[in-house]
């Protein structure tokens, strides 16, 4: 592909604005580390939902969702659809939760929450396990991603032009901190949206319009038996395991960047970045509707555009699969090809700029303050966690250099935490959980992955596949596998809060006053002598969340597809689901008062 | 005038604009230019809606 100089001028436009932003607020960032990582906890809730879906939009989830729409259709978006269950729970459970509890990273609520050695350790433990090996795989894996776009669009030339990009984000990240990456995060998003909707609209023209593509895919479809179109996979005689595993399962067990359960990661710390509880609670209530509602369907169109021009794909291995997103932009205009090329770029950064400052966090906080240098001044905090930032985004580089396949990788991470769900969602709502019972999950998930990989063909995950089998499911050694993990994960992690002592109880005290949750805190409760209780609005707000990212999800999609009249039902019945939604929302004391 | 958001504002007005430029100049059907038209519209609006968003 050759750009052309409208489209160098557009790139290099876009890089002046976006870098400028970032540098802006570099002031702002110097005077705490509370400005530097939290912005001051004066965020709106648009300004931090935003930055939660632009950081969730990297260079390569377009390309992931291509891949799942050419294997499986457009019913595959259900292996990550599921997570809008998890996301809505966040919402409603525990977004004015984590703002309560104000603690400045994920890591630090172990501190508030726990006791003893064990808290002590298991703190130092996550700080350096999230802030290095995890981020910078992700950082690799992210990285990676962009290198193939690059090198599909520009030739082993964009390799440079990445680096630079590169170093630019880390240099205004570094100086601006959360400040810099939130404004900037506003405007990556809005580019990355811009391209992908501009790719959609020219690939859906080179497939013959709506009309022809509708047209070719029935065509398609009918030859190769599977319906591209469905919103819901065939489910036949037997249940697909693995739909069931991402319907009933995935979504609470499973700690996935980004949806993890009960907010954690780069969600935690914009949920704490907030300038209320309840401002907390609508950013990220309108992170999980941009993510399920606003972003997919152009990935999608671009998918099915790519599979009509290119039928090969139909056979063709992952990897080429996912690569059909990128040569789509071979068909733009000159100037507007820019427009796309910048969006990729936006969509790289603001997940970089993110794990970056989030790692810094993590070691600065939760590992340097407590267990290195526990006195010292506001400024020399600020100093070492821009250097932790600059160390992290060099290991993630050179991990993304040294390392050919950061998919297995990063596949093993998700596999390790595949089970520890529940533990981090009951750790709010039940005085019995210790510290020890996290450090079991973790161990036993890991464990459990561990296994797997040694021996797939274990006694144990055979004779649950028999079970399954027996039950009338057709399953899949995934499914299985992460039912497997969560089984034990569960039984074993439960087995150790009832075989070990509970937390001290003036610090459960504490945390009880101080964040007031609802649940199963009964002793505390009583010593504290008044029960806190979880709104049962919340449950409501939960399910019509729920409705309402379905209803719009699907009836954007019907429109796009000419289905007008369906579509129209699907958007009154989301909308009317909104209006109760906002009745709800405003039902629950956030605040706690 | 609310200071703290005006950069992210001048960031969406400054995509608008060769935007406009380029939806003009490049855009090859009536589709196309729609679409960038359209867009462009909206980095003017979502701009003007953080400028005058409460601090």
């Amino acid at each position: 592909m050759k750009l052309t100089t409208p489209d160098w001028l557009f790139i290099i436009w876009y890089f002046i604005l976006s870098i400028g932003i970032g540098v802006y607020y570099s002031r702002k960032a110097g005077k705490s580390i509370s400005e530097y990582f939290l912005s001051g906890r004066s965020l709106p809730w648009w300004l931090l939902g935003t930055s939660m879906v632009a950081t969730t939009f990297s260079s390569d989830t377009p390309l992931a969702v291509t891949g799942i729409v050419i294997k499986d259709g457009v019913a595959g978006n259900w292996f990550w659809w599921n997570f809008m269950l998890g996301g809505a729970l966040t919402v409603f459970f525990y977004a004015h939760l984590w703002r309560r509890a104000e603690v400045m990273t994920e890591v630090e609520f172990i501190a508030l929450r726990y006791s003893g050695r064990s808290a002590r350790f298991l703190r130092g433990f996550k700080a350096l396990y999230l802030g290095i090996p995890a981020s910078c795989i992700t950082f690799g894996w992210v990285t990676l991603a962009m290198v193939k776009i690059i090198q599909i669009t520009f030739g082993t030339k964009g390799v440079t032009a990445l680096a630079i990009c590169l170093g630019l984000t880390v240099f205004y990240t570094t100086l601006s901190g959360l400040w810099g990456v939130v404004a900037t995060d506003m405007l990556l998003f809005g580019v990355a949206m811009l391209g992908s909707i501009v790719l959609a609209v020219v690939s859906v023209e080179q497939a013959g319009g709506i009309g022809g593509l509708l047209a070719s895919l029935k065509t398609l479809s009918a030859a190769s038996g599977r319906d591209y179109l469905a919103v819901v996979p065939p489910l036949g005689q037997a249940l697909p395991l693995a739909f069931f595993v991402a319907l009933f399962v995935q979504w609470w067990a499973v700690y996935y960047p980004g949806a993890e359960p009960g907010g954690g990661g780069w969600v935690a710390q914009r949920m704490l970045a907030a300038r209320s509880s309840k401002q907390s609670v609508l950013g990220t209530l309108w992170f999980n509707l941009a993510h399920y509602v606003i972003r997919p369907w152009p990935w999608i169109l671009t998918a099915l555009a790519a599979l009509v021009i290119f039928p090969e794909l139909q056979t063709a291995a992952p990897g080429a699969m996912e690569a059909a997103y990128p040569k789509m932009i071979g068909f733009l205009p000159q100037g507007i090809m820019g427009v796309v090329i910048a969006s990729l770029f936006a969509a790289y950064m603001s997940t970089i700029e993110s794990i970056v400052n989030l790692s810094g966090s993590y070691l600065l906080n939760d590992f340097y303050r407590p267990f290195v240098r526990k006195d010292a001044s506001e400024r020399h905090y600020v100093l070492v966690s821009r250097l932790l930032v600059v160390l992290v985004s060099l290991l993630g580089a050179g991990f993304s250099y040294v390392l050919g396949s950061v998919k297995m990788g990063w596949a093993l991470i998700m596999e390790l935490s595949a089970g520890i769900g529940l533990v981090l969602l009951l750790r709010w709502y039940w005085w019995r959980v210790n510290a020890w019972s996290e450090i079991a999950a973790l161990s036993a998930s890991a464990a459990m992955a561990v296994y797997l990989k040694i021996d797939p063909n274990s006694p144990l995950l055979a004779g649950l596949t028999r079970g399954l089998d027996g039950l009338g499911f057709k399953t899949d050694a995934w499914a299985v596998g992460i039912i497997l993990i969560v089984l034990v994960t569960s039984f074993v992690w439960l087995a150790t809060t009832f075989l070990t002592p509970p937390d001290d109880r003036d610090k459960l005290l504490a945390f009880y006053r101080k964040v007031k949750p609802g649940g199963f805190w009964g002793p505390i409760a009583r010593l504290h002598g008044h029960r806190y209780r979880a709104s049962g609005y919340a449950f409501l707000g939960w399910a019509l969340s729920v409705v309402v990212i379905l209803f719009f999800l699907l009836g954007v999609g019907k429109l796009i597809f000419l289905g007008w009249r369906q579509g129209l039902v699907y958007l009154i019945c989301g909308a009317t689901a909104a209006f109760l939604l906002s009745k709800t929302l405003n039902k629950i004391d956030w605040e706690g008062s | 005038m609310k200071k703290e958001y005006l950069p992210m504002a001048v960031g969406f007005w400054g995509v608008a604009v060769p935007l406009l430029v380029f939806g003009a100049l490049f855009t090859r059907t009536a589709a196309e230019r729609v679409a960038i038209f359209l867009l462009a519209g909206i980095f003017l609006l979502v701009g003007a809606l953080i400028f005058k968003a409460k601090r």
